[in-house]
């Protein structure tokens, strides 16, 4: 009877010999390897280094506006300016910045590639059928499992935080800018062919300006993404908000965790509710009014 | 699609509550086969020695006592947090500076204290043994011959480069919530060693080791925290930056001498402890007390014979035969000799 509840057999394989070819290819290729960590650590210090230029009160005032314009109401406008007040008196303002940094990073060369392929995949349905499972991979992979090659290869900090993120963020613009290319009307773009325009023209012209609000929804989730890998990059030794989690966490002090883990989510909501402010408006440009 | 009522899908019916059938009366009855006292629940804090121990105890608790045994995984504070909640029966491994709230709980009758199981363990700043000898057969040439204690890194920053900020040399601290890591801040501070390094966190015991492993894989020089009983210091050949001696609690806690060796104790919660029934097994855990050789001999064996847990355990009972004489009684230890041939 055993073998109906026991699996009856097992392959064997040689779990040690892929720990030593990737910690083999590692040592080899550490030269290539250091520089693509030199060059993501250099754009997340560029970009951190633009945040923290920008003096603390004109980012609350941008932050005014933007709220006050992207979401239609003035009084947004206040709110969000009065939470992320409350971020800077809670004393997270620097970790907050540190953390941005990365985020921004990661967001944007999840937008360079993602949104590409995003086209790309819209325009084969075999290059879709390969690339699904990939992106479902990406996304349930657990993290751990790729994080420690990545640290192997890439070192401690920001270039991994990053990679790491971006693997976990690219997906949603991927999914989203082929699904919103794939559901315009058949006959909008065989027109648009129809009077002449090349497909180039027609892709720049008239699908991805009707499926932007589709896009920017990816956008939006994309950006979210990133966020929700905050604490998990500070593990592999990010600084910022993530790592003032995991201090306070890994102590037991509950105050101090719910006190920064709440400017994670005042981060999140404002930079969600501005994104979704641009998807809106997206939206009205798309349908023409 | 299945229409409701048709004889095919009817027929799947029938199977299906067939097997739902068969597989609740085969499962009830290898249930009733279960005799014994139940179950006993360890914390598993994710390092190998939590991990050993817990295979020798809870042996032990299976083949003497009659128990049967398992293991929660988690983070060293919720494990803690578990034990004092009575989610947890057993903790073979509570190092007792590194939770804060240790101290505090014990006091306060949170949680029983049973046995030291070791108290000879080091831990602090180690670097790879290439850095201060070299390594000829690696070709490695010493990078760092004079270095000797914590002190001396100061002259030593340009070894260890931090390549997030130029010119500042790298500590890899503690796991970020450990109470070392405020002690190790303190020292690093203490020494002026902020002056030109950066103390980096590596954010968890799985990056930490990644650093070391990664760095000593390439031949590097690399300078970071860690502790033994592990494998990692069993596998690979790192020296223990020499201190000041240690004077008293204030000064280490201070950052000023040494980290000391630390209690590692065996503790279990008050739920299990209060039960009468546990009372055999209380005994024996209170007399548990084995030492960072030991552990690390025993994590040795795993790593070169590449053995699970059980095995070691087995294997570890049977070379430190001594040990259960220690532990049992006459009685109990001929049990368990018994159950180990």
């Amino acid at each position: 009877m055993d073998w109906i509840y026991n699996f009856p057999f097992k392959f064997p394989i040689d779990l040690k010999a892929i720990d030593d070819s990737v910690r083999a290819f590692s040592v080899k290729y550490s030269f290539f390897f250091n520089i693509i960590t030199k060059a993501l650590r250099n754009f997340v210090n560029i970009i951190y280094d633009v945040i923290t230029f920008v003096p603390w009160f004109l980012v609350v005032l941008l932050v005014f506006i933007a709220g006050w314009k992207l979401v239609g109401k003035i009084s947004k406008g206040f709110l969000y300016a009065g939470l992320l007040l409350l971020v800077g008196a809670l004393g997270y303002w620097d970790m907050m910045n540190e953390t941005l940094s990365i985020i921004i990073a990661s967001v944007i060369i999840s937008l360079l590639i993602g949104f590409p392929i995003g086209i790309l995949v819209s325009t084969s349905d075999r290059i879709d059928d390969i690339v699904r499972p990939i992106l479902d991979t990406m996304q349930t992979m657990p993290v751990f499992v790729y994080l420690i090659p990545a640290l192997l290869f890439f070192g401690l900090g920001k270039a991994p935080g990053v990679i790491a993120t971006t693997i976990y963020a690219i997906v949603p613009i991927i999914r989203l800018t082929n699904h919103g290319i794939r559901q315009i009307d058949k006959e909008v773009v065989e027109s648009s062919l129809a009077f002449g325009s090349t497909w180039l023209q027609s892709l720049v012209k008239v699908q991805i300006p009707q499926a932007m609000p589709t896009i920017m929804t990816g956008v939006n989730q994309t950006l979210m993404m990133a966020i929700s890998m905050v604490v998990t990059t500070s593990m592999i030794g990010v600084r910022g908000l993530g790592m003032e989690i995991i201090n306070g966490v890994n102590k037991i002090e509950i105050g101090r965790g719910i006190i920064s883990g709440t400017a994670i989510v005042i981060m999140a909501v404002i930079m969600d509710r501005l994104t979704q402010g641009l998807v809106k408006h997206s939206e009205v440009e798309s349908s023409g009014e | 699609m299945v229409i409701l009522g048709s004889k095919k899908s009817k027929l799947v019916l029938v199977f299906l509550t067939f097997t739902l059938l068969m597989s609740m009366v085969l499962s009830a009855c290898s249930g009733g086969q279960e005799t014994g006292r139940g179950k006993i629940v360890f914390a598993n804090a994710q390092w190998e020695s939590n991990m050993f121990h817990n295979a020798v105890a809870g042996r032990i608790a299976e083949e003497v006592f009659g128990y049967t045994w398992e293991e929660i995984p988690g983070s060293t504070a919720v494990m803690h947090e578990g034990l004092i909640n009575g989610e947890i029966d057993v903790h073979m491994e509570e190092w007792t500076d590194n939770i804060p709230q240790y101290q505090p709980d014990l006091d306060a009758g949170n949680l029983q204290e049973l046995s030291v199981n070791f108290a000879d363990n080091y831990q602090g700043l180690y670097v790879p043994r290439y850095v201060i000898e070299g390594d000829s057969d690696r070709g490695i040439e010493a990078s760092a011959p004079k270095l000797k204690s914590v002190k001396d890194l100061k002259d030593y920053a340009n070894i260890f480069p931090d390549d997030e900020e130029a010119g500042m040399g790298r500590i890899y601290g503690a796991i970020p919530g450990w109470e070392v890591d405020t002690i190790l801040q303190r020292k690093y501070k203490f020494l002026g060693l902020d002056e030109n390094y950066v103390y980096f966190s590596p954010g968890s015991d799985a990056a930490l080791q990644a650093a070391i492993i990664s760095a000593y894989d390439k031949g590097e020089p690399i300078v970071a925290y860690y502790w033994e009983p592990t494998w990692l210091l069993g596998l690979y050949d790192m020296v223990l930056l020499e201190d000041e001696a240690y004077v008293d609690d204030e000064s280490f806690k201070a950052g000023e001498t040494e980290l000391p060796a630390m209690n590692v104790t065996v503790a279990v919660s008050n739920k299990f402890y209060e039960n009468e029934d546990n009372k055999d097994m209380v005994d024996f855990l209170s007399k548990y007390e084995t030492s960072s050789e030991l552990t690390s001999e025993a994590l040795g064996f795993m790593q070169s014979n590449d053995a699970d847990y059980y095995e070691t355990a087995e294997w570890f009972l049977r070379e430190h035969d001594e040990l259960l004489d220690k532990w049992l009684s006459a009685e109990d230890a001929d049990k368990m000799r018994k159950a180990l041939d």
